[in-house]
């Protein structure tokens, strides 16, 4: 019996330890990769460390390759900015979803499920010409707008699912004690939804922080204002044999969604699955 | 502190058919009154106690607390204090901080607060855990917690929406009398919901019974007990169950098993005016006694014996014209008939027999 | 009316702004775009406000529509672009799934190191699509590429991943199933977590063996996480253009039909926003009828959402 599930342990461990590998590897290749020179890193029998050295992420951050840290400057600020966003739009619906039986809610929950059905980016033109009209074109506002709208929907149905699972037993005890229904909902329901926003968070960021098409349709041409991703996929089509240099770019683009998808990452299961549990 | 009343108040859930989960309520509580609203699941007695939260609508009538009409005042403007099932405690704050919230909420200073959160904890013997959070705490606890949230408030009437339920049966026993002690104490007018028929004898100045959402009766619990208004109120209050049979009506009286069942005069008449054939009759089973073979009385085969202790439970069978209806008669524990006995069972006295309409439920007895 | 606004006020004050974003940026634009299906619209025929020159397309009315249904190449081949998503769709999701499900079935277990694991197989779905692409097209490289070296060492011939063949599909359905398995396997893990336990207890002194409690107890326990997040799954698969596009570019042999609306929306002289909106209005339509069925589906089994 012990025996057995010793066995059993360590075919649990084979089996997770070879996920974790592939998952894990393309992304620590690049990293390898990111250490060696151009020419080293095409070469027909790959090492890890091949004349490896740190002068890729001198030179991209140099500014040599373009402006990388103008470029990250604008990243954040646009995900930062469509992370609070989104989630104060999609928390603020979630919750009223969740809550009141109002005329217009299933079809508002539906209408967000089929915006998710068409690809907006074919829209690039009509929505060009609002952004226009607000005055909004070319402006980081109207980019974070942009990004709100593909990350509500989904982050709206998330957090409806999560804010569902708390008992209204508490939105009531909150308002005889004095907290008006937006009074809930800020002192009581959001703190306790901590999990459910974190998922909601992460989602968003990441919807704004790795965008391509949009962000090169509505940010102004300059090098300037351009984001990470889209600088960098001008680097990528400018320097298709540089995978030296590309690798480092690429791995300081990646380490912001790393860190944030460390910070939440202990509440991702709980956060995720209530939204869909309920669905 | 203030007086209560509903005044015609409805609650109706829009529907085909609407529902009427409360049905033009009327209902006077004055200052300082313990009231338990009882009934079964959905007789619409929580819904009562939240329309005079503020947490439903009132669709129809209105409510008054303390001679204000709040019939559309919100929750916080109605000067109130709810303890709920779940206990409904703010899982992210320390005990202090959800007995404390409302007054923090009423922007009462710090000091003063945290002066009456103590005064409450020590009436509750909570100042242990004034800091703990609520995951920390036992059942028994949290369920103080919760009392002590609505005391700090000093509210001008306490509103309970079950809040035994979720208690073991011993602390069930123990937290029953602090709650009324508490209440007695206080001197606050108390709205108290339970499906317990005990809970509701034992804590409640009167006891308003609803079914279906409709006003069975308000009385004190004697009274209550004693002149059930209905068929309903007879069968619901008092455990074991009162015996509640339809049997057929005599001249003289009602007819069991043969046996003619003495009446009281102004009943008989009353049942004769309304030209009824038949009428509900109620005994409860410590008005039913076992009695010698040879004396005047039903007969009946035992088929269980609960037995409490105390007393003894005796359930059996007795014919009634073709039917066999049962009866459960409470007895001296100590001498208990057994399983399969044929027994002769007798009413007490004319006094203890309750007699209803078949269809209506009405009281035909005074 | 009053009573109306009295009551439902404040949950109208709270969806407000997301109503007000999503009408203007999603509703205006979709109207246009499925106006524009109806048009010739391209570049140079659109109104231009920023050069102040006005539209100066036609209305052609179904002509894109039946050109682009009767599978003419010259449209994008719409009947086997269609049936290589489906392909495409239902077999991403399907590995989706399945291993999402195997690694939240073993994460479940209590094994050391269970936090360690969980970070690290979710986090292909932290890395940006375009750097994983990236990764990918590296490792898939057919000289230096370390897949094609692995395959080499094992003495097997390396195809051409991304070349004009179907090995580029087989390609792309592997980086897609590595990103998007962390996504199932959070969200499975969760419905795992949320089945009783008691549930397993009951059925072992059942006598139901592993494969009983799975079958009988875990499937139906996670139904209702999987029906939503095989939707789910289904919708953002059908779309997913950043993928395939980044991974293999234009190519024919992975073209599906959101990366052949992108191909007819940015690239050409004259790009065509009459075509790229006409696909775009016929993947809506395929996903609604594919969510109308799965709404049914859910319904026979008496859950609706």
């Amino acid at each position: 019996m012990a025996r057995r599930r010793r066995l059993a342990s360590v075919g649990l461990h084979a089996a997770l330890g070879t996920a974790s590998l592939i998952a894990v590897f393309p992304v620590f290749w690049v990293l390898v990769t990111s250490f060696k020179p151009d020419a080293r890193a095409v070469g027909t029998s790959p090492r890890l460390l091949d004349e490896s050295t740190v002068d890729n992420y001198v030179r991209v951050l140099s500014g040599e390759k373009g402006d990388f840290l103008a470029w990250f400057g604008n990243s954040v600020q646009i995900a930062a900015l469509t992370t609070v966003l989104s989630v104060f739009l999609s928390a603020t619906t979630g919750y009223a979803v969740s809550r009141f039986r109002f005329p217009g809610k299933r079809s508002l929950m539906l209408s967000f499920l089929v915006v998710q059905m068409f690809p907006f980016a074919v829209l690039i033109v009509p929505l060009y010409d609002i952004l226009l009209a607000l005055g909004l074109q070319g402006t980081s506002l109207g980019l974070v707008l942009v990004y709100c709208t593909t990350a509500v929907p989904f982050c709206t149905y998330l957090l409806k699912g999560y804010f569902d699972t708390i008992p209204t037993d508490l939105d009531e005890a909150g308002r005889v004690d004095g907290l008006s229904p937006f009074g809930v909902f800020w002192r009581l329901i959001l703190p306790l939804a901590r999990p459910g926003l974190a998922v909601t968070a992460f989602y968003a960021f990441l919807t704004a922080w790795g965008e391509v098409a949009f962000a090169s349709a509505f940010l102004s041409a300059a090098d300037g204002s351009k984001t990470l991703a889209v600088g960098l996929q001008v680097f990528v089509q400018q320097n298709r044999t540089e995978w030296g240099h590309l690798a480092a770019a690429s791995i300081l683009v990646a380490v912001p969604a790393v860190v944030v998808f460390y910070l939440v990452q202990r509440h991702l299961v709980a956060g995720l699955s209530a939204g869909a549990v309920k669905g | 502190m203030a007086e209560v009343s509903y005044v015609k108040a409805s609650r109706v859930y829009s529907g085909n058919p609407p529902v009427r989960a409360v049905d033009e309520l009327s209902l006077d509580v004055p200052d300082g009154e313990f009231l338990v609203l009882v009934g079964p699941s959905g007789s619409g007695k929580s819904t009562a106690l939240r329309m005079l939260a503020g947490l439903e609508d009132v669709d129809e009538g209105a409510i008054h607390i303390g001679g204000k009409d709040v019939t559309n005042v919100p929750p916080k403007g109605r000067d109130i204090a709810m303890v709920f099932q779940s206990y409904a405690l703010y899982p992210h704050m320390t005990v202090a901080e959800n007995m404390g919230f409302a007054l923090k909420l009423r922007g009462v200073n710090k000091a003063e607060v945290r002066k009456k959160v103590e005064e409450a904890a020590g009436m509750l013997d909570l100042n242990k855990y004034l800091d703990r959070k609520p995951k920390a705490l036992s059942g028994g606890q949290r369920q103080r917690v919760a009392m002590g949230r609505a005391i700090v408030r000093e509210p001008s009437v306490f509103l309970m929406d079950e809040p035994l339920s979720n208690l073991d049966a011993k602390l069930r026993v123990e937290t029953r009398a602090n709650i009324a002690a508490l209440q007695q104490r206080l001197g606050t007018t108390m709205i108290y919901v339970t499906h317990d028929q005990i809970e509701a004898m034992t804590m409640g100045h009167r006891v308003a019974v609803l079914k279906d959402g409709l006003l069975q009766q308000c009385d004190t619990p004697r009274a209550l007990y004693d002149r059930p208004a209905n068929a309903f109120v007879a069968g619901f209050m008092g455990s074991p169950a009162m015996n509640l049979k339809t049997v057929p009506l005599t001249s003289e009286g009602v007819k069991l098993d043969g046996l003619v069942v003495p009446l009281d005069r102004r009943a008989l008449d009353r049942a004769a005016r309304e030209g009824l054939r038949e009428v509900t009759f109620g005994v409860r089973p410590e008005s039913l006694a076992l009695v010698p073979a040879h004396e005047y009385g039903m007969d009946m085969t035992v088929e269980l014996v609960e037995e409490l202790g105390a007393d003894a439970l005796v359930h059996g069978a007795v014919r009634i014209g073709n039917a066999s209806e049962r009866f459960v008669v409470r007895v001296d524990g100590r001498t208990p008939p057994a399983l399969g006995n044929r027994v002769k069972v007798a009413v007490r006295g004319a006094g203890e027999i309750h007699l209803f309409h078949p269809e209506s439920g009405l009281r035909l007895t005074d | 009316m009053r009573r109306f606004l009295e009551r439902h006020w404040y949950a109208y004050a709270m969806v407000l702004p997301v109503v007000v974003v999503v009408g203007a940026l999603v509703l205006y634009p979709l109207a246009q775009g499925v106006y524009f299906t109806f048009t010739d619209v391209n570049e140079a025929s659109i109104a231009n406000p920023v050069l102040d020159r006005p539209a100066t397309y036609v209305g052609v009315g179904l002509r894109n529509y039946l050109n682009v249904l009767s599978g003419d190449p010259a449209y994008g081949s719409f009947w086997s672009t269609l049936a290589r998503t489906l392909v495409w769709t239902f077999g991403c999701v399907f590995f989706h799934y399945t291993i999402g499900l195997a690694l939240a079935l073993l994460l479940n277990r209590p094994v050391r190191g269970r936090a360690v694991y969980r970070v690290l197989l979710m986090l292909p779905w932290a890395v940006p699509a375009f750097i994983s692409a990236f990764a990918w097209k590296y490792l898939f490289n057919a000289k230096y590429g370390l897949v094609n070296q692995a395959l080499g060492a094992l003495g097997l011939p390396g195809p051409v991943w991304l070349g004009q063949s179907d090995w580029a599909l087989v390609a792309v359905v592997i980086v897609n199933v590595w990103l998007g398995v962390p996504f199932m396997m959070v969200a499975l893990l969760g419905g795992l977590q949320a089945i009783p336990g008691d549930l397993f207890e009951a059925a072992e002194v059942d006598g139901a063996s592993a494969w009983q409690r799975f079958r009988h107890v875990t499937l139906p326990g996670l139904r209702s996480v999987s029906s939503t997040v095989v939707l789910l799954g289904v919708i953002w698969t059908f779309n997913m253009f950043a993928v395939v596009y980044l991974v293999t570019g234009a190519n024919p042999n992975t073209r599906i039909l959101v990366t052949y609306a992108f191909e007819r929306f940015f690239s050409g002289a004259t790009r065509d926003f009459a075509i790229a909106s006409t696909y775009g209005v016929l993947i809506l339509s395929v996903l609604l009828v594919f969510a109308a069925a799965h709404r049914r589906a859910l319904r026979a089994g008496g859950e609706v959402w």
